[in-house]
């Protein structure tokens, strides 16, 4: 794959930015097949309160494998995901 | 593979020594406390900077020509570690092996501490949201796990008989899923694992990136080529793609290299073609884990 791909996920619209909970919802996680996304509680969550439900998110994790289809751009019901390159 | 493992296995196998399974290891290394602080957080320790570095975007560093080689031996370092367990947040002597059926049967009937639970896959939550009860665990880890809701799954169904833990091992062997064997940490064994790649986070590194995250099994797989009809089921159940099919002349062709010696293709094969033989009679694979 030519150049480096970019994959955001806006907090402010799923997350903790907006404590919209991705594990409801997870559609991009099941989109994607190279499986390059992570959910998983935020860092600051341990400090504060590790067991906080509205501390999670979506992180892209193994960008590099992404195969630009946009399944996860198309699939998310918040248009949260956006993937550039 | 580390010299303690190669030594006090049964027939070489680190797995099969029941030591490295005993309520004393836990103890002398306090890992009932390690492993709570590991396990509360544990879908996030690939976010997590260690030394200025995470795993987003890891495959991009990888190819970078020096940083790179840091990273890589960085992680193996890690991964590899033989030292008494400090830190928690990294995943410090979390090294693994594939083990096909036979193994893991041995493994649950003669090694497993009790007790024996089985929990939600934590790869397959962390990467596809799903909860699948298929990862089983022993002695110290069952205890804690118990204390961590989000992976239990339906709570009748938690606590295993070593019966129980072989019956569903094999169901999801049948199923496709690989079989491995986690020290977590070294050198206490406490995870036998039915994998799914490109789910499993233990297998990727090495899949992907080529980071010795888990060793290829004691195993490579072969065939009666008299038996095989070329009929191509085994093909789509290797998850290494070790298997071809040569349809001109009607049977398959294995990649011994490519081979981790999981042993599940021979669940899909009905003429009873493929088989599993120990990696020391394949010349020049011997070491080759
Ligand atoms: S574009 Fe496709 S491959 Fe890339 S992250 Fe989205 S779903 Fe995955
Ligand atoms: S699909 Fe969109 S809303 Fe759903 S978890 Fe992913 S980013 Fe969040
Ligand atoms: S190692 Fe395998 S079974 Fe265990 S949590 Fe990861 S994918 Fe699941
Ligand atoms: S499933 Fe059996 S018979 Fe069919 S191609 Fe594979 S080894 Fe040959
Ligand atoms: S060919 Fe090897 S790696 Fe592939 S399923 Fe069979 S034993 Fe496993």
């Amino acid at each position: 794959m030519k150049g480096k791909t970019k994959i955001t996920i806006d907090y402010a619209r799923c997350g903790d930015g907006v404590g919209v909970d991705p594990r409801a919802c997870a559609a991009c996680l099941r989109a994607c097949d190279p499986a390059v996304f992570l959910l998983h509680e935020t860092i600051g969550a341990i400090e504060d309160n590790p067991y906080d439900p509205q501390k999670w998110r979506v992180t892209p994790l193994w960008i590099d494998l992404c195969t630009r289809c946009m399944k996860c751009v198309d699939v998310c019901p918040e248009k949260a995901v956006s993937v550039a390159w | 593979m580390c010299d303690l493992c190669m030594k006090h296995g049964a027939g070489g196998k680190w797995y099969l020594n029941a030591e490295h399974y005993s309520q004393a290891i836990a103890e002398k290394y306090n890992l009932r406390d390690f492993l709570m602080e590991q396990y509360k957080n544990f879908e996030q320790i690939s976010v997590r900077k260690v030394h200025g570095f995470n795993a987003v975007g890891m495959g991009y560093k990888l190819k970078m020509p020096i940083i790179g080689r840091i990273v890589k031996y960085a992680a193996e370092k890690m991964l590899h570690s033989t030292r008494p367990p400090k830190n928690p947040f990294r995943a410090e002597g979390h090294i693994g092996q594939i083990v096909p059926l036979e193994d893991a049967v041995a493994i649950l009937r003669t090694c497993a501490a009790e007790p024996i639970i089985e929990k939600n896959c934590m790869c397959r939550y962390m990467s596809r949201g799903v909860k699948e009860a298929c990862c089983i665990n022993f002695g110290v880890m069952s205890e804690i796990v118990d204390k961590l809701p989000r992976f239990i799954p339906e709570k009748d169904k938690f606590f295993l008989t070593r019966q129980q833990a072989i019956d569903r091992f094999t169901e999801h062997n049948r199923k496709g899923y690989i079989g491995s064997i986690w020290f977590g940490p070294f050198p206490y064994i406490n995870n036998l694992c039915s994998c799914a790649s490109p789910e499993c986070a233990g297998i990727r590194p090495r899949v992907d990136y080529g980071i010795t995250s888990i060793y290829k099994a004691e195993y490579i797989v072969d065939f009666d080529p008299d038996k095989c009809t070329g009929c191509g089921v085994c093909v789509a159940r290797c998850q290494f793609k070790a298997i071809g099919c040569d349809h001109a002349l009607k049977r398959i062709t294995v990649d011994y290299e490519a081979c981790f010696g999981c042993g599940v293709c021979r669940h899909a094969c009905k003429q009873k073609a493929l088989f599993l033989k120990p990696r020391d009679e394949f010349p020049g694979y011997e070491e080759r884990y």
